[in-house]
């Protein structure tokens, strides 16, 4: 699409007007009226705080928010954030607040932050998601001066939290992405990250922005793509990550679709590059290590075991499209526990993801029903989890999900198997 | 009669918010009797050039005797004229002189210190129950007014020095051989009022009066801009109303704009002063390419007395200040225009305009055409008109103060002493050199510098709207662009500037000046009329356009 589909001519004055930046942060939004005011604070603090002689701009794109969110950005305009917060700036201070045009969802918003950021030279780019109520202007300072000083191309963010927290995270996407792409990423789909104009203009090149992927699955596509593009990548920690609740956000099984569906279609579209990758490489940490203490809180274990039992019974028809015989009966066989008893072993949950991707990419049945079949499964690994580390100490947990993920890169070559064999 | 200190009085009372007022150093200007130093003589007979120049008052550098320890800021006698520079009749001739060709002359007076070469100072020192020993401050301990900061960081360890002689110390805010008055003593602002009467008895125009915030010591505070300091102004400024009208007192005040407020009193302290911070303000905004350290320090600006006025100015002869900015803003300031470490000196730069822009002549024109555009009456220092050069290696300041460039010949048309005997050493590097760089090749075309500027001073001198206008700033979304509104009547001029070293696009919003005709003050083109959409306009690399506005 040419660009000029891509930026209304009100942007394009605005941009014109903004000229070359160093430093370019783009938030994304829709609905965020309540907290996007604490965003761009942090984002107009770090300006004059980290980047004070530095060229710098706020792009703000919007997916047609009907609650005030832009009215919120703009009534925050450069003047009366300056004089409270950017007061060290010694250039003046952008903001700019923009809709965006295209397939709904946040990598039509993306796909224009970079093009802004692309015309706009920008040295250096962050974008942080306007629901975080935890940024600060040190989240900034991380996501872009590892970029600015230090020539990375990509930064993905640690967040500071407990083992226990995330599970979608921490028990699937994060292991799976690993065993997968060979490279180990702590927050592998996380809405937050730093890049360079390099690496985003490469990213404007490619073919996802009209594709499903760019709807939901853009976070973990950006990893990947600098992961696999060959793009100098790095971690950096950037604090507790506290999203706040927004009415109108899915629920728990679309969010579970959504990113589950996302992770399965990137590795189905990059299977080229990862079926042959052995082992797993670390991904530098720009600035301080990660405290290893961690924030937040352990998701409670109550229903998860009932669920796991009562639909792993209701889908056995589904699952048995699905999974093989033996993983199947190995699942009645732990379901058969108490509730709270139920243990569900590391290989046997990494051999269930396995094949669900396998079935996902062999097309037995509608993928969305794929992915849904997967989430009782997921609970009770979950559930399995939680109840078996609830009394150890953080360390103790992370060296759980280490080995989690080990187990997930030994077992790759069935993985591989299952995936020869659909192809 | 207070006739400045009222807004109705005899416009020519005011004559200092209209003037483009040119420094110079006596010493350097030009020598009329071949001994290597300029002098009154040389002086006036370069006046014709200062009146084509289009100036219209001349601010002379300090011509007293002195030990020339601080180039004559260190005086060691308030009434008379430093032999090298002539007599006392010499610069009666001059000024009248000046005066035929309506320009007005301006003295130095150095109210805080005086010389330790002073007879005064000698006197005090001489023994402790001198009569004069109370014209200075003195202490036998030197931990009196701690905390009070050094001005001269690079040569000064103490504000005490010890006076071996009476075996006591003694209180200096410049260097140590320049004791400070004690203006405590009635009799000091007695004595300072008959220096100020003699030489406007001869005719000055008035004076800069030299380190103003630093007359009294009080314990426990700054040392600067008490109340009791506004007081000795006051009265020395109702004794030159009261004998003198129509004469002008400006001071130097080294401060933010909030506190050198207080020195206009309400008209009855100063009738001028410095504003430093626009200074640094705009080298910064040109080389960050970004209007928003201007914008933002005139209007942090306070309203002065209408009978008062801002001397505004790009350089002088001392190092451009950076004390009124923050670390960030000086590292970026010296980083941008002081990498050479020999530079900076204190908390400055000592170097002159042309070097200090590399001589970009693109940006030593937007640089003029700003200040000659902003509120206030513009200084020009003696050679910034030609773009001269400076010598950071001649130690303390005297690099932005070395002999004027008349022409590409012996001594650069100065002096016709041999080379050795000069005041100074000569420019002649091959950049900014007196045989590159001079008045009388400038003469010779119409598109150089110098004839540039006289363009500059005439049209600026066609309307007093820059001198007394209100400013609007217009901020349009490219922050390049710098845009302002001079306003004085139903008079207006339209100032727009680009900033950056690139071709700039800008849409400003004039809706409310719909129906007027743009007209270009330098070369009278007219320019689309304004109407309720954007007005678009297009400048090249630090272009910059006076558009007056007419209504046809």
């Amino acid at each position: 699409m040419a660009e000029g589909s891509l930026l209304s001519d009100e942007l394009l004055r605005h941009l014109m007007a903004v000229g070359q930046v160093d430093v370019l942060v783009g938030v994304p939004t829709l609905n965020n009226a309540s907290t996007i005011g604490g965003v761009v604070n942090a984002v107009h603090q770090a300006f004059g705080k980290y980047f004070p002689r530095d060229r710098t701009v706020l792009i703000n794109s919007d997916g047609g928010s009907v609650d005030g969110t832009q009215d919120v950005i703009r009534g925050r305009s450069q003047d009366q954030t300056e004089t409270v917060t950017v007061s060290h700036a010694l250039r003046t201070t952008h903001s700019i607040s923009t809709p965006y045009h295209g397939v709904p969802g946040k990598g039509s918003a993306l796909r224009q932050i970079m093009t802004a950021a692309d015309l706009a030279q920008a040295k250096a780019v962050a974008v942080l998601d306007a629901d975080v109520a935890s940024a600060t202007p040190e989240w900034v300072a991380s996501l872009v001066q590892p970029v600015r000083n230090q020539q990375f191309d990509y930064v993905a963010p640690i967040y500071s939290r407990h083992p226990l927290d995330s599970p979608l995270i921490t028990q699937l996407v994060r292991p799976l992405f690993r065993a997968a792409s060979g490279w180990q990423v702590r927050e592998p789909l996380a809405a937050e990250f730093g890049c360079s104009n390099r690496f985003l203009a490469h990213c404007l090149e490619q073919n996802v922005w009209d594709n499903e992927l760019a709807r939901y699955g853009i976070d973990l596509w950006l990893t990947a793509t600098a992961l696999y593009g060959g793009f100098r990548c790095c971690q950096t920690m950037v604090g507790p990550r506290v999203a706040a609740a927004a009415p109108g956000r899915p629920g728990f099984r679309e969010v579970f679709q959504q990113v589950v569906g996302s992770v399965f279609l990137l590795l189905e579209q990059q299977a080229s590059s990862w079926v042959t990758r052995v082992g797993s490489e670390q991904i530098p940490i720009a600035g301080p290590a990660a405290d290893g203490k961690g924030d937040g809180q352990a998701p409670g274990v109550s229903r998860l075991g009932s669920t796991f039992r009562d639909d792993l019974r209701n889908l056995e028809s589904v699952l048995r499209a699905i999974l093989g015989e033996g993983t199947l009966r190995e699942l009645n066989a732990i379901a058969e526990a108490g509730v709270e008893e139920i243990r569900y072993p590391d290989a046997l949950w990494v051999r269930t993801v396995y094949e669900f991707m396998g079935a996902f990419h062999r097309g037995v049945m509608r993928r969305e029903h794929v992915t849904q079949a997967l989430i009782p499964l997921y609970l009770g690994r979950t559930g399995s989890f939680l109840v078996e580390q609830s009394s150890r100490n953080p360390a103790e947990v992370e060296g759980a999900l280490e080995a989690l993920c080990v187990e997930f890169e030994r077992a790759k070559p069935s993985l591989v198997q299952y995936w020869n064999q659909a192809t | 009669m207070n006739g400045a200190a009222n807004g109705s009085a005899d416009p020519d009372l005011l004559w200092y918010r209209d003037a483009v007022i040119y420094q110079l150093h006596v010493k350097t200007f030009a020598d009329s009797n071949s001994d290597g130093i300029g002098d009154f003589k040389g002086l006036t007979g370069k006046l014709d050039y200062l009146r084509d120049l289009g100036v219209d008052c001349l601010w002379l550098m300090p011509m007293y005797p002195s030990p020339f320890r601080d180039d004559g800021y260190d005086i060691a006698d308030y009434y008379s004229i430093h032999p090298s520079y002539g007599t006392l009749d010499d610069f009666r001739e001059f000024l009248d002189a000046a005066h035929a060709r309506r320009l007005r002359v301006v003295t130095e007076l150095v109210l805080n210190h005086t010389s330790d070469q002073h007879a005064w100072f000698k006197q005090a020192r001489s023994a402790r129950d001198d009569p004069r020993r109370d014209w200075y401050v003195w202490s036998d301990t030197d931990d009196r007014y701690s905390g009070v900061r050094i001005i001269f960081l690079d040569t000064e360890r103490s504000n005490w020095a010890w006076d071996p002689q009476s075996k006591a110390y003694y209180w200096h805010r410049f260097f140590h051989h320049q004791p400070d008055l004690n203006y405590d003593n009635p009799a000091v602002r007695e004595e300072m009022w008959k220096v100020m009467s003699f030489w406007l008895e001869l005719g000055v125009d008035g004076f800069r009066v030299d380190a103003v915030p630093y007359l009294i010591e009080r314990e426990g505070t700054s040392c600067e801009n008490l109340p009791e300091t506004h007081a000795v102004i006051r009265w020395l400024r109702s004794q030159l109303d009261a004998h003198f009208p129509g004469r002008m007192l400006l001071a130097e005040a080294n401060q933010p704009p909030e506190l050198v407020r207080p020195y206009f009193g309400e008209g009855d302290e100063f009738h001028m002063a410095f504003h430093f911070p626009l200074m640094t303000r705009m080298f910064m905004a040109v080389r960050l390419e970004d209007r928003k350290p201007l914008v933002d320090v005139v209007e942090r600006t306070p309203e002065i007395p209408a009978t008062c006025q801002w001397g505004i100015f790009l350089r002088n002869h001392d190092e451009l200040t950076l004390e009124m900015v923050t670390e960030i803003e000086r590292e970026f300031m010296y980083e941008e225009y002081a990498r050479d470490p020999v530079s900076r000196l204190n908390l400055g730069i000592r170097r002159r305009l042309a070097p200090l822009l590399e001589g970009d002549r693109r940006r030593i024109e937007l640089m003029n055409g700003i200040v000659m555009s902003m509120p206030g009456s513009p200084i020009i220092y003696y050679g910034d008109e030609i773009g001269m050069g400076d010598n950071i290696y001649l130690g303390d300041r005297n690099g932005v103060r070395t002999p004027m460039q008349w022409t590409g010949g012996w001594n650069a048309g100065f002096s016709t002493a041999d080379p050795e005997r000069l005041a100074q050493p000569l420019i002649s590097n091959p950049l900014f050199g007196y045989q590159a760089v001079n008045v009388e090749s400038q003469l010779r075309a119409d598109h150089t510098l110098l004839n540039w500027m006289r363009r500059l001073v005439s049209v600026r001198k066609s309307s007093h709207v820059f001198s007394r206008g209100s400013t609007t700033f217009l901020k349009p979304a490219n922050h390049r662009v710098l845009a302002y509104l001079r306003t004085l009547g139903k008079e207006q001029v339209l100032v727009v500037c680009n900033l950056s070293s690139s071709a700039q696009a800008v849409e400003l919003d004039l809706r409310s000046l719909a129906g007027a005709l743009p007209i270009e003050m330098f070369g009278k083109s007219m320019f689309p009329r304004i109407g309720e959409l954007p007005y678009i306009l297009t400048l090249g690399p630090y272009d910059f356009f006076w558009f007056r506005l007419r209504r046809v």
